[in-house]
């Protein structure tokens, strides 16, 4: 009896060993955090029960931490998933690798957005599909203004015309209001830089700093930190700009649909609405960002045929829809423009449809940093913060920025 | 023979995991680095020999030349801060006092709490709405309060002392009940003008320093010490103090007490038996303490890494942070130069110890 029951137990342990041998598991590498929920949600729903029916088995494995770092460690030693989130901010380190299967002729790009698929293609090839995007919106505190007898922001603001709307709040409120958050970053700087026409890059690769666009768009910006009309976050313990809002002492801040679902979280009785980015008064433009992430192939993956239809089911009509509905990107289906949910007039809704709307209105880059990778930023950053915590004056800072700018590129 | 090679067996067995972890960890490792720093290995290609050009590029490379300089000037004002302050801590607690034990605990406290933590709590000191600037608003709002008060204290000290010498008494400048009877006075002077208007607490703005900017200590146009780097440089002495005075209590248990006896009675002041009895008898102790010192900071990364961004990179950018940066980023990344940064730096604290050994002898004279 006992021999019969080790015999039973010995054949099933082989059995299933040997299944899980034929059986094919595929990798999924993304973000940690709240996006774990989601995809995770998102895989069960799209992904499993299709690859499951084909006898592959799906995991999804976040990478907590600094994602790229963690990325580039997998990626060397070999163990990174077969299909996985590329940022298109660090694309150009990770094309450098020769471990991203180039996608041209495996997917079919075509549905999605051009500049998107432009944001992840690099000299002729395409790295990744866009998963979704977002872009910056103007957010605002819709009592800060009614208390203040000022009107709402609209899609038709100048930066003028804008500036006076956030001094005339900050004076009838007094000092502990102010008009806005603005983060010493170039990663929402930019986006004013550019609705003057500055370019990132010239036509020798190098960055301009000491181009009287990219000045005005400093100064500008700079500017509304004279009498505390704008702030930085730090200045009110805050990380960002949604944090500044959700305390409920500022009135505008410049953000993308991220925001939605924070303050629906933190501050569930802020009244906020949304309007389109300020245009640049001599340009009559509006400048914007595409922040994207893409959904990538590892070039060293042994299931290439499962990943592709893992990628083309993560980024199917169906999949884009609940992205789009969990209210936290805009998905980059073309297709998905008419979608009902953008009609709608509640406030997440009203918000998402600008994000979209922002995407190509007015002077719209991805948000890269070129091949250099992130350190490209820090001569803006270090001149935005030195400006706006008045250590230096906007001119000084330039001309540091500028030098700094150069000893960089040179390297 | 047989008895002496099963012996030797036996201790190489004993020995075997320190002996196989270090010839992994550092031999093979280190081994990899030297070769690396000659390649142009950048994680994902097969490294190919390209002579010492890492090196060259490192070298011209304006922010390791920071890194350089931030670590030689950390390190030295390091040691040397934590160097007197654990020996005099250490004096102070070799004393056989009250309470002793339970001072030498609470001293030692900052030592084994993580680094981590304590980088976060001084984050937080020296924020810009932190405690470091509000004690100084606070300073500047009771100014006038603790000026009145300490010249009130000195003015009735002075009176105090005249009298009592009058009168026959040898009364010393510092006689405590004196001065008890001088800041009883002091704070009833203080108050009555307080309450006639003459004086009292201002109106201050906001005492709004940055620590963690672009600000810099410069010494003839060259910058020289940042003030960022400055709050590293505090933080990581006091953590760092209550190890070393450890080593130096030790130290001090070992000197003779015949020979304190002996100043005594040469009649020899405190100050006198220290520098002439004390330190030179510590020098195998300080020896160990300046040669762990200097290796520890010159490798500092930890608080570096943990105020990252919050403060610019180039302000506190280290040897060991810059190894970092270059090993782990987006991708392809210049480990060759990462690799010779490391050969570098160790070759940097090979010579201090060297020079120290040479020009500074770890026996007792």
């Amino acid at each position: 009896m006992k021999n019969a029951l080790c015999l039973t137990l010995g054949l099933t342990l082989l059995a299933s060993s040997a299944a899980a041998q034929t059986a094919k598991t595929l990798t999924i590498n993304g973000y940690g955090g709240t996006d774990q929920t989601l995809v995770n949600d998102l895989i069960n729903r799209f992904v499993k029960p299709t690859m499951s029916k084909e006898g592959v088995t799906v995991v999804y494995r976040p990478l907590q931490g600094d994602y790229n770092q963690a990325l580039t460690t997998l990626l060397a030693a070999g163990t990174a998933g077969d299909v996985m989130y590329l940022p298109a901010e660090t694309l150009d380190g990770f094309v450098a690798t020769k471990k991203i299967l180039p996608l041209n002729g495996v997917v079919n790009t075509s549905p999605f957005i051009k500049t998107l698929n432009s944001a992840f293609t690099r000299g002729g090839r395409t790295y990744a599909v866009a998963k979704d995007f977002n872009t910056l919106t103007m957010v605002y505190n819709r009592d800060l203004f009614d208390e203040a007898g000022v009107a709402y922001p609209t899609n038709n603001e100048t930066w003028t015309s804008l500036a006076t709307k956030l001094r005339q709040v900050k004076q009838k409120l007094g000092s502990d209001y102010y008009g806005t958050c603005l983060t010493p970053n170039f990663d929402r700087f930019g986006a004013f830089a550019y609705a003057t026409g500055w370019q990132q890059f010239g036509a020798n690769g190098r960055t301009n700093l000491a181009d009287p666009r990219f000045a005005e768009a400093f100064n500008w910006y700079t500017g509304l930190a004279k009498d505390k009309v704008g702030v930085t976050p730090s200045e009110l313990s805050a990380g960002w700009g949604g944090d500044c809002l959700k305390g409920g002492k500022v009135a505008v801040v410049f953000e993308g649909g991220w925001i939605v679902n924070f303050l629906r979280d933190n501050a569930p009785n802020l009244k906020f609405g949304t309007a389109l980015m300020p245009k640049n008064n001599k340009t009559g433009q509006r400048g914007n960002f595409l922040y994207t992430v893409g959904w990538a192939i590892n070039s060293g993956t042994k299931n290439r045929a499962a990943a592709v239809k893992v990628l083309n089911l993560l980024t199917s009509p169906q999949a884009q829809q609940y992205v789009l509905e969990q209210g936290l990107a805009i998905p980059s289906r073309t297709s998905l423009q008419n979608s009902a949910y953008f009609k709608k007039t509640e406030a997440g809704a009203q918000n998402a449809r600008l994000v979209f709307q922002g995407a190509d209105d007015g002077n719209v880059r991805a948000f890269t940093f070129g091949a250099q990778g992130p350190d490209w930023a820090k001569p803006i950053n270090e001149a935005l913060a030195a400006v706006l915590s008045g250590q230096r004056s906007a001119a000084d800072a330039l001309k540091k920025a500028q030098a700094d700018m150069t000893t960089f590129q040179r390297r | 023979m047989f008895r002496r090679g099963q012996s030797t067996a036996t201790a190489l067995l004993f020995l075997a995991p320190f002996l196989i972890s270090s010839a992994i960890f550092f031999f093979y490792a280190f081994g990899r680095a030297i070769y690396y720093s000659f390649t142009d290995f950048n994680l994902f290609n097969d490294p190919q020999l390209i002579g010492a050009q890492p090196y060259a590029q490192v070298l011209s490379d304006p922010s390791f030349r920071r890194a350089l300089a931030n670590s030689l000037v950390f390190a030295l004002v390091t040691t040397t801060l934590q160097t007197v302050f654990a020996l005099l801590m250490a004096v102070a607690l070799n004393n056989r006092l009250r309470g002793m034990a339970f001072f030498r605990s609470a001293w030692y406290m900052p030592s084994i709490t993580s680094s981590v933590v304590i980088t976060l709590i001084f984050l937080w000191l020296f924020q810009r709405r932190g405690v470091a600037n509000y004690l100084v608003t606070q300073w500047q709002t009771y100014q006038p309060l603790i000026l009145t008060f300490l010249i009130g204290l000195v003015v009735a000290q002075i009176i105090q002392v005249l009298l009592e010498r009058r009168a026959g008494q040898p009364a010393g400048w510092f006689d405590p009940a004196l001065a008890a009877t001088s800041a009883l006075g002091a704070a009833a002077v203080t108050a009555a003008l307080v309450f006639l208007g003459v004086t009292g607490v201002r109106e201050v703005p906001p005492f709004d320093y940055q620590y963690f900017a672009d600000k810099w200590i410069t010494l003839g146009g060259v910058q020289v010490l940042s003030i960022p780097l400055l709050v590293i440089i505090i933080q990581n002495t006091f953590t760092t103090v209550p190890t070393l005075m450890l080593f130096f209590l030790a130290g001090l248990q070992n000197i003779p007490g015949s020979l304190y006896e002996a100043a005594d009675i040469d009649g020899a002041t405190p100050f006198q038996k220290l520098t002439n009895v004390t330190v030179p008898n510590l020098r195998p102790v300080t020896f160990y303490v300046i040669t762990v010192g200097l290796i520890g900071t010159m490798q500092m990364f930890d608080q570096v890494a943990v105020i990252g961004s919050a403060a610019p990179q180039q302000t506190i950018v280290t040897l060991a942070y810059y190894v970092y940066t270059n090993t782990f980023k987006a991708g392809a990344a210049p480990v060759n130069m990462a690799s010779a940064a490391a050969i570098i730096l160790a070759l940097i604290i090979l010579v201090m110890v060297f020079v120290q050994r040479r020009f500074f002898p770890s026996e007792a004279r």
